[in-house]
């Protein structure tokens, strides 16, 4: 009886033994995964700085990898909790999908009508009818706002044509041999594509919608422009695509078929193939929209793109159409107006609009010359210039962004918008470098002009006068011209400046040389004639001067390299990537938010699975009465809240709730507890005013503070064997992990030490990881970081080393601790470190009161 | 005279991230292509200090445009860019006479202190092949 009692109670414990050592792998494998992940997330955040060259191959390896370990950390989790958390397979799921979708540069086309009245769009079906037509129906039917009739030809429309007409492969073979640096071969290339594309057939249920929309608007003049998916959302390719006027709807499919012709201009072509776009990309769809009989008509920005600090609306107006407005061909008339309420306009700069463009009865435009009073008077009054300043705020409010917009005045004052997209704003550092106007180095050839884009450079001048001249311009021109030219694009990656004798700020082409950060300077009178080719200036666009020859002060002025990095395609990608895998939202575990539904970062997840992994693994989380003995705690003197789980021979008596440090037998945990010892060290009192400061961070995540910190779960948690130890903890951001095994077999003996986060500022978190690299490095360890994480390894040391290894790593934490405000500079680090090697753990020369005894 | 640095890579973001790295606070001029075939024309017109070039190209490999520079410019330094898990290549680059390599992703620092000890060795060269003359 009592033999067989024996045997089952043994069995019982065999059980236990064998079912805690299976869940422990599981526990380690998601602690590896765990790990791995946090330092793909490190090594992106990393790369972001600026400091780095990547690659897309870059991007897609690390996104995959991101992915798959946290997929596997979200299965190990439900092994070692039987499936508790099913929801975060499908959230995992969701980020990656999402995350993938960042990284395919073919966007799907949605499978919609050919055509879609403007009456049915909405902000939301950019993919399908483009950003341009898909926000003026945000425009009309969700902000009641005054649009014009119409409809748009969808990206489904275009797919169909390409397909029909097999031109596909064609443009897509054509494209890949088009090289920009030559141009004129992207010229030959950009005109047979064009060719081909206004040859091809429309397939007749194309054909049949074109023209059954087309209905509505007989007799009714049409303008019918681009709206290519991809085109005004963070790339403006402004003016790179056709808009064609006062068209008769009879011949809608050739208009059409113009459209997506234009996606293969020269400049075009140029524009994307620079800015990384793929040839699959930017389905090219079109909006076909009822004339307004414009009076007047111009462009504003919610905000100056130039000056945001000065807080104004920038409003640009000519006469006629707004053609001239949006090419710059004439000087408009500016308003700026103040954004504050009341809308009190601060400018009126009323300019002299000799010329204006218009409808002809019979179709297309002309050029109409003003009489002279007409011509100077300006296009809008004060109530229309606050009227257009309350919807350009309305506009930039609703979306969330400023605004570049296009309007219209009818005769009879209505104003109609043509088009809301985001507007480019300089970074604020670069509009503060603007000089006092009134500092000239030497006297300047020119003095005026309005900045469209700012900075300063020197170059030899090339006058452009004409459109074909584009090829002729040399690198690193200062290119003049009478007006601006989107064209110009084509060599925007490398000329010095542009002045142009008319144009606008808000003009097509100023906003191309913005993106390319090309000093733009525009309404310069006569420059033409006062400059000529192959003079040497330097243009100062911040303070609208140009100098003869080179004026080295003012070309330090150069925008900052960073800057330049950060607004490349790849840099953004990388930004739009982290901005869905890395923040953290779920911070407190104690907080009835901390919940598997509640991540939304991979980042979330891997904070949601760690915690609720060490619940599992220490049965935190189920009630404690039902499973006596599951795990012990820790009573000692040291401010720890620990949790030990004996795997086996690890305690004196296990299955005791609480245990001493005397009862403990595992041997790598008293070598860390003894270093926790250290006589040097004291625990208790006056020794850091702010805890949560710098490197202190690295110790708290050991040790539990105490009440000020349980709201962000500051347990320990030991999994112990009688020579095996895994330590672990997790506070807040931070967490650090102790991996270590001691035995005879120096063959077997490592220690690993993880280390990671911290909610300080990326340099501090960097500059603790390097502290603690150098001392791990000194302490004879293998030290790898990447960002803010550090990982420590040390193999095959003999049993004594190991364990006083150990020992040392139990007082680095105790040691760490002490450090309060000290590590605010790099000379203080390096005092620290000699302070470790010399055996002063308790850091006298921080203390002042010691120093003076 | 500022020193002439040609780069080629098929990734036209990569070429301008390059452009603007090797161009700030150098001194250095810059040109770019990211078409390979046409390096060749380009090192005719105008004599380049060092070539920075990705191995992986579609229309002709970084392999072959070593071939190609060196029967130009055999002093020419040329400094490949290859991704990470290619170094095997990257070494044969460098045995077909390729100055030196760097991995994808790499620091600013880098390539920059690549470049300079380029620099330094075509100036040795020259003095090099000066001496042997006299």
């Amino acid at each position: 009886m009592v033999f067989r009692f024996l045997r089952r109670f043994l069995k019982e414990e065999v059980d236990e033994q064998t079912r805690l050592r299976i869940k422990f792998d599981h526990f380690r494998r998601l602690l590896e995964n765990n790990t791995q992940a946090l330092e793909i997330m490190a090594d992106m955040e990393e790369k972001l700085s600026g400091d780095f060259l990547f690659d897309t191959v870059y991007l897609q390896n690390q996104v995959e990898r991101l992915g798959d370990n946290v997929s596997r950390l979200v299965t190990e989790l439900n092994l070692l909790t039987e499936n508790r958390y099913p929801e975060l397979r499908s959230i995992c799921q969701a980020i990656q999908e999402d995350l993938g979708r960042e990284l395919i540069t073919t966007p799907a086309i949605p499978p919609t009508p050919f055509v879609l009245p403007l009456s049915a769009l909405t902000r939301e079906m950019a993919s399908s009818v483009g950003a341009k037509m898909a926000n003026l129906g945000e425009l009309g039917n969700r902000l009641h706002l005054r649009v014009p009739e119409g409809f748009a030809v969808t990206a489904s429309a275009y797919k169909r044509f390409l397909e029909a007409s097999d031109l596909e492969g064609e443009l897509a073979k054509r494209l890949a041999q088009a090289p920009i640096d030559d141009l004129e071969s992207l010229e030959a290339i950009s005109r047979e594509i064009q060719t081909l594309v206004r040859q091809a057939p429309l397939p007749p249920d194309l054909d049949a919608a074109l023209k059954e929309a087309g209905k509505a608007f007989e007799g009714r003049p049409l303008a019918v422009r681009s709206s290519a998916v991809g085109e005004d959302t963070e790339f403006s390719f402004a003016g790179q695509f056709a808009t064609l006027l006062n068209v008769d709807v009879g011949d809608l499919p050739t208009h059409y078929k113009e459209i997506v012709a234009s996606k293969f201009t020269s400049r075009a072509i140029f524009y994307w193939k620079y800015q990384h776009f793929s040839v699959e990309e930017l389905p090219m769809a079109a909006g076909c929209l009822a004339m307004v009989p414009a009076r007047a008509s111009g462009v504003m920005f919610s905000l100056d793109p130039h000056a945001p600090e000065s807080n104004t609306v920038l409003i640009s107006a000519v006469w006629g159409l707004g053609k001239y407005a949006v090419d710059g061909a004439i000087t408009p008339d500016l308003y700026r107006v103040s954004r504050e309420p009341g809308q009190e306009i601060t400018e009126q700069r009323v300019a002299e609009k000799p010329v204006a463009l218009v409808s002809r009865p019979e179709g297309g435009t002309e050029e109409v010359v003003l009489d002279p009073d007409k011509a100077r008077s300006p296009c809008l009054s004060p109530d229309q210039i606050q009227q257009l300043a309350a919807i350009a705020l309305k506009l930039e409010k609703h979306f969330g962004h400023p605004q570049d917009i296009e309007w219209a005045l009818d005769d009879s004052g209505a104003i109609f918008l043509l088009q809301s997209r985001p507007l480019r704003v300089s970074a604020p550092s670069f509009a503060a470098e603007e000089r006092e106007s009134t500092w000239e180095p030497v006297p300047p050839l020119l003095r005026f002009g309005i900045r469209a884009a700012g900075g300063a450079a020197a170059g030899r001048v090339f006058l452009y006068l004409r459109d074909e001249d584009v090829a002729n311009i040399p690198p690193g021109a200062v290119v003049v011209a009478r007006q601006p030219a989107a064209k110009l694009v084509l060599v925007m990656d490398r000329i010095a400046a542009i002045l142009t004798e008319v144009g606008s700020p808000t003009d097509h082409m100023s906003i191309l040389a913005r993106e390319f950060r090309v000093p733009t300077l525009v309404e310069v009178g006569g420059a033409t004639r006062v400059l000529h080719t192959g003079q040497v200036v330097t243009v100062d666009a911040d303070a609208a001067r140009v100098y003869p020859g080179l004026v080295p002060e003012l070309l330090e002025h150069r925008p900052r390299p960073d800057e330049d990095l950060r607004s490349n395609p790849i840099f953004q990608k990388l930004g739009r990537i982290l901005k869905k895998a890395t923040p953290l939202n779920l911070l407190d575990p104690e907080s009835p938010e901390f919940e598997a539904s509640r991540c939304r970062t991979f980042h979330d997840i891997t904070r949601f699975a760690h915690e609720k992994s060490m619940d599992a693994m220490f049965a935190l989380d189920v009630d404690q009465s039902l499973r006596p003995g599951a795990c012990s705690r820790l009573r000692t003197d040291l401010p720890l809240n620990l949790f030990i789980l004996n795997l086996g021979g690890g305690l004196k008596v296990p299955g005791q709730s609480w245990v001493t440090e005397d009862d403990i037998l595992s041997r790598p945990f008293r070598a860390l507890l003894r270093g926790f010892h250290h006589p040097q060290v004291t625990w208790a009192g006056q020794v850091a005013p702010d805890l949560r400061g710098f490197i202190s961070v690295f110790a708290n995540t050991m040790y539990d503070l105490g009440k000020s910190e349980k709201g962000l779960g500051g347990k320990s948690f030991a999994v112990i064997t009688d020579n095996y130890l895994n330590f672990n903890s997790r506070l807040g951001y931070h967490f650090a992990i102790l991996d270590a095994y001691i035995s005879e077999e120096k063959n077997d003996n490592y220690i690993s030490f993880q280390f990671k986060g911290g909610a300080a500022g990326v340099e501090r978190r960097e500059r603790r990881a390097r502290l603690l690299s150098e001392i791990l490095d000194y302490l004879g360890f293998k030290v790898q970081v990447t960002g803010d994480m550090v990982r420590a390894r040390m193999v095959k040391y003999s049993l004594l080393e190991t364990e006083q290894t150990l020992e040392l790593v139990g007082l680095l934490s105790a040691f760490a601790r002490q450090l309060d405000l000290a590590l605010s500079s790099e000379a203080v680090m390096a005092r620290c470190f000699q302070a470790f090697k010399d055996e002063d753990y308790n850091l006298s020369f921080l203390r002042p009161e010691q120093r003076a005894t | 005279m500022a020193e002439q640095i040609l780069v080629v890579d098929d990734e036209p973001n990569m070429l301008r991230l390059l452009k603007t790295i090797l161009m700030d606070k150098t001194g250095y001029e810059v040109a770019t292509t990211n078409n390979p075939l046409e390096v060749s024309k380009m090192l005719q017109e105008k004599p380049y200090d060092v070539v920075v070039t990705d191995l992986k190209m579609p229309l002709v490999d970084g392999m072959d445009l070593i071939d190609i520079i060196k029967k130009i410019d055999s002093l020419l330094p040329i400094i490949i860019i290859t991704a990470y898990g290619t170094l095997e290549t990257a070494e044969e680059a460098v045995q077909k006479g390729a100055y030196d390599f760097i991995t994808k992703p790499f620091r600013k620092e880098t390539i920059l202190i690549t470049i300079k000890r380029a620099l330094e060795w075509k100036k040795m060269q020259k003095e090099l092949a000066a001496l042997k003359k006299q």
